[in-house]
């Protein structure tokens, strides 16, 4: 591969796009003799301006890491499991690809849904759906659901966005939960660091909510300690502070912005006249109207009606009656967090949003709300997680913040922006399923991790450990006998990993590609190298917080080793299985060339990695920024504007009450009466959010008394970069990542000192690490670094302070959020000193 | 004649190690050798409780106990205020980093150049950056001078995703770092040593 051609002669560094983390900054890479040796922000991206996290920081030290896997190899020794040495010895692609072809295509010939795939190279999304084109829905992995099950579905369903930020530039007053944006992770960190430390210098006042001291608690104005998964106990005792005690809400936004004026009825459904139109209550009429019909002015907001002998009710009143015996008292039972202070967040929370006030934006007029509540996994990654993203986006919506200056700001996944449709009652369409479309329901199911079972989910992949073990239980009528995993690793990120054990000794063959080795490699027959992003191509935009456009990867030096390209990897398999045309077209489909034909990859003919790109370069950006204008410029990235970032859908209202959920679980409902099966758990399916007991709080009942978390930040991406040599010598000497956390008031009556081994035990099953005492925790709580949590090609300083956190969850719909499939992460466990 | 120096903002900082990673890249030093390092330390007890984060890299200070410390004259400092170590001229003895009241001073141990962050051998990438290094001898923070001579900043500066290390000549009173440092109060580490270094802090 000619690189060194693909930059001006006079100039050594190369622009590109960071890999080690899903999010993609811009970068530059300084290149001599064919050697990398720097790697800086690119400081012409308007999206990181220059700056890298450490991650970012670390990248050579994975291109050049020996423990990477350099040529394909097969296993010699049959036996697999833990702790087994698969006596990998190196062969040829060729080999290999046959060895793939030849296993692949005979459970292909027999049954393709009994493949199952793990892929996780979020990047790369244009590649995942190949099992599809296999023929197989299979969905092996937790990675994705495990933090964002019921996160990206609530924000589809909002605006059309895929994830979410406060306004970095406007906001005041930002309360921030279970997340670590501007601080330690999530969105695009390096420069969302830098917008958050510019935000606060000017004033901004930040509340941070976590078990745990995060960096966002250790930075934040106040820190309130919580239990994990109560924190919509603290959101909702605040919402009722707003509704029925300080009165004060955007009536205006929900009136005119929202459904919440439209009339429900008592069966939970909206009140709609012959036409099937949604009605309001007009309050100079005294009587239904259509929602199009009666003036903004009379349109009530609240009350409940009588109307041809039914009562009806708005939207908003409906819930303000659920909230009535949610009382700041009653939720601090629950969150442990004082109704004192609940009281006080809601009060100055709704003051800063200044309700009623405009801001002028290159002279357009927007409603002004610099209050704003941000959240992300810990928050909301629980069993009832439907109703922890409902909670926090409808609190929101009561001070009007939603995608306005200064409040709750949509984020795109990628360079098309919102998905905005017009949809009922002018209203918003939901899009909840953003990835892939929404598979229509099937008894027995086809996918193992049950899809066909989730309308509005993200695909949850758990599931697999009970529904493997159990086929019969939910109809499942084969048995998946060959596995791909694609730079995943599912016996890490799957909870129950026993069983996942189990079912992967199941399996007749495994084919892995993938970097390095990893705990679920070991159990492959064959692995195929994969390039690192130093030396690949790769055009990539995924949830930019502040900025839009793509960023292009390419190599910045030949490959290290005799590594291939995932999209050449899966595409030579494809092409040995015969289904390259499949191929073809489903790339154009995911591409957007079927909507542009001029692109079309044509079904017969095989496009090399440089070749797509360029299409799909020049399919958005036109014939003259193709792949070699990427490769001069690196990236066309520039700020949203604030007509893309400030309700870009217009005058469409968005969902308060949300009845399409409740209908879906209806239906739902009477699919799986039609078939017969009567036990399956629909009771999330609900309108509107409010607290309800989660399993995890009836374990506390059955004597696993405190909680289990895990966290991390800025060091380390969830597992993979925790094997890196430069990023784990440094978390190594700071003391969150020194062992298994514990408040020092637990840890005395427990007997427990810094360094004691302590064994924690869930339902599910039980880890063992080194305690490391801590102020810095809630005393109820003991929390995890992922950083420890590694059992493979860590090294022993590591293995000895922690143990693998997910062996503490499970896997089944007990803790599965039941209409989003949503998983729960946090875990109920027995401590013990050892 | 300057006096080059840094600020670095406590209140932008979030602890998060990118100046550690950047320098480590920069300077590609050896396993266990950090130049710039950021100590975490817990105040306070719960619930009343924080996290700080202080970030440390070589004072460059203007009245170095280093230098003076140094028999071989291998120490010495610049007109811009940099405290460099040359190589060739360092006994390895070892006096400068006893004198470091900041343990600033990284020695080059037998064997440590021998082997890479890699289980064996060293990478392209670490024959490369291993070459400056020499075992038996001295080695610091430079405040990139091989990058300020060439008009750029050092390292750990232009990564800060937070913009807390602030780069500067801190001798003209109305320049960028006299100001801030007026206006916020800036202080130094270890005053009673007298060092008079040229990395300054602000108060978070
Ligand atoms: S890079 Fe900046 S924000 Fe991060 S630890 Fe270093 S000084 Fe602090
Ligand atoms: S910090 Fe230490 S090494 Fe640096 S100049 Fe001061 S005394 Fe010398
Ligand atoms: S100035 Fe350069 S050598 Fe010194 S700590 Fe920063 S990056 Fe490292």
């Amino acid at each position: 591969m000619a690189v060194a051609q693909s930059v001006p002669a006079e100039s050594n560094w190369i622009p590109s796009t960071c890999g080690m983390c899903l999010h993609g900054c811009g970068i530059r890479v300084q290149v001599r003799d064919g050697v990398a040796l720097k790697i800086e922000g690119d400081p012409t991206n308007p999206d990181n301006l220059g700056k890298l996290c450490p991650k970012g920081n670390a990248g050579l030290s994975r291109l050049y890491d020996s423990t990477r896997v350099l040529k394909p190899m097969k296993r010699t020794n049959p036996r697999k499991g833990p702790g087994i040495d698969p006596k990998w010895v190196e062969i040829s692609w060729d080999e290999a690809y046959g060895t793939v072809a030849r296993e692949l295509g005979k459970v292909r010939a027999d049954d393709p849904r009994k493949l199952l795939c793990a892929i996780g190279d979020f990047q790369r999304i244009l590649l995942w759906g190949w099992p599809a084109v296999f023929g197989s829905p299979n969905f092996f992995t937790s990675l994705g659901n495990y933090c964002g099950g019921s996160y990206h579905p609530v924000n589809g369903s909002v605006d059309g966005s895929f994830a979410a930020i406060n306004d970095y530039d406007r906001c005041n007053y930002w309360i921030q939960i279970g997340s670590g944006d501007g601080f330690s992770s999530h969105l695009h960190l390096s420069g969302s660091a830098k917008r958050m430390a510019d935000a606060r210098m000017r004033g901004m006042r930040v509340v941070t909510l976590d078990p745990r001291m995060s960096v966002a608690a250790a930075k934040a104005d106040e820190w309130i300690p919580t239990l994990p998964g109560t924190d919509r106990a603290f959101v909702l005792g605040m919402a009722h502070v707003l509704i029925h005690e300080l009165k004060q809400y955007d009536r205006e936004f929900l009136r005119d912005r929202t459904n919440a004026p439209y009339l429900v009825k008592e069966d939970g459904y909206l009140l709609r006249d012959d036409e099937g139109r949604a009605m309001v209550w007009d309050m100079q009429l005294a009587a239904p109207q259509p929602w199009n019909a009666a003036a903004p002015a009379d349109m009530a907001l609240e009350g409940a009606y009588e109307f041809a002998g039914m009562r009806v009710r708005t939207g908003f009143q409906v819930w303000a009656d659920q909230l009535r015996d949610h009382t700041p008292e009653r939720m601090s039972e629950i969150c442990t967090v004082s109704a004192e202070t609940i009281r006080r967040i809601a009060r100055e929370f709704v003051e800063a949003a200044q309700i009623g006030a405009t801001v002028e934006i290159e002279g357009k007029t927007y409603p002004f709300r610099p209050a704003a509540l941000n959240y992300y996994r810990g928050s909301q990654s629980h069993a009832n997680g439907l109703f922890d993203n409902l909670t926090y986006k409808m609190f929101n919506m009561l001070v009007g913040n939603i995608d306005v200056p200064g409040g709750h700001l949509g984020v795109p996944l990628d360079h098309r922006g919102f998905f905005i449709h017009e949809g009922e009652d002018g209203v918003l369409k939901p899009e909840p399923h953003q990835l892939h479309p929404a598979p229509p329901f099937k008894y027995p199911p086809d996918s193992t991790h049950l899809m066909e079972w989730f309308p509005i989910g993200f695909d949850a992949g758990q599931l697999n450990t009970e529904t493997l073990l159990e086929p019969e239980r939910f109809g499942l009528n084969y048995s998946p006998e060959v596995m791909l995993m694609y730079h995943s690793n599912p016996l890490w990120n799957l909870p129950e990993t026993d069983k996942v054990e189990k079912i992967m000794a199941r399996m007749k063959f495994v084919v892995a590609i993938d970097i390095q080795r990893t705990e679920s490699t070991e159990w492959a027959d064959v692995f195929l190298p994969d390039h690192t992003y130093l030396e690949s191509y790769l055009l990539n935009c995924l949830e930019p917080p502040a900025v839009t456009g793509h960023s292009l990867r390419q190599p910045v030096v030949e490959p290290v080793g005799d590594t291939k390209d995932a999209y050449e990897i899966l595409t030579e398999i494809a092409e040995r299985l015969g289904f390259r045309d499949d191929w073809n077209d489903l790339l154009n489909v995911v591409t957007g060339f079927t909507a542009n034909p001029k692109y079309l990859l044509d079904p017969e003919k095989r496009y090399g990695v440089e070749e797509l790109w360029d299409r799909y370069a020049r399919s958005i950006y036109g014939d003259d920024k193709g792949l070699d204008w990427f490769k001069e410029h690196g990236h066309a990235v520039r700020y949203r504007t604030p007509e893309e970032t400030y309700m870009p859908y217009g005058k469409l209202r968005i969902p308060f009450y949300f009845e399409f959920i409740k209908r879906l679980g209806d239906e739902m409902q009477q699919k799986f009466e039609q078939v017969g099966m009567k036990d399956w758990p629909l009771d999330n399916y609900q309108p509107l959010p409010f607290w309800k007991n989660s399993q995890v709080i009836e374990d506390g009942k059955a004597g696993y008394r405190f909680y289990a978390i895990t966290f991390k930040e800025s060091l380390h991406t969830f597992a993979d970069t925790v094997v890196m040599p430069w990023l784990s010598e440094v978390s190594e000497k700071d003391a969150i990542h020194g062992g298994i956390l514990v408040n020092p008031i637990t840890a005395e009556n427990l007997g427990i000192q810094t360094g004691s081994r302590i064994r924690l035990t869930s339902p599910a099953g039980s880890i063992e690490g080194q305690a490391q005492v801590v102020e810095g925790i809630h005393p109820e709580v003991f929390g995890v670094s992922n950083a420890i949590t590694r059992h493979f090609v860590t090294n022993d300083r590591q293995k000895q302070r922690g143990s693998h956190f997910n062996r503490l969850l499970t896997g089944s719909m007990r803790y599965t959020d039941s209409a989003t499939g949503g998983l729960e992460s946090s875990a109920r466990v027995r401590v013990e000193k050892i | 004649m300057a006096r080059l120096g840094m600020v670095i903002d406590l209140k932008r900082c979030i602890g998060c190690n990118a100046c550690t990673l950047a320098c480590k890249q920069e300077n590609g030093t050896p396993e266990g050798v950090h130049y710039a390092r950021v100590i975490t330390r817990e105040v306070g007890t719960y619930p009343k409780t924080r996290r700080t984060f202080l970030p440390v890299l070589c004072n460059h200070c203007d009245d170095a106990p280093c230098a003076q410390a140094c028999p071989s004259g291998a120490t010495w400092i610049r007109n811009d205020g940099l405290v460099m170590v040359e190589r060739e001229k360092c006994i390895g003895c070892r006096a400068c980093a006893v004198a470091c009241p900041y343990m600033n001073r990284h020695f080059m141990e037998k064997g440590l150049l021998e082997h890479g962050y890699s289980t064996d051998g060293l990478s392209p990438y670490e024959a490369i950056k291993f070459a400056e290094f020499e075992e038996g001898t001295m080695t610091k923070c430079t405040l990139c001078g091989h990058r300020v001579d060439q008009g750029l900043e050092p390292a750990c500066v232009i990564t800060c995703p937070t913009d807390a290390r602030i780069f500067g000549d801190l001798e003209p009173e109305d320049g960028k770092l006299q100001k801030l440092i007026r206006e916020r109060k800036g202080w130094t580490l270890l005053p009673e040593c007298n060092t008079k270094p040229s990395v300054f802090y602000l108060d978070d």
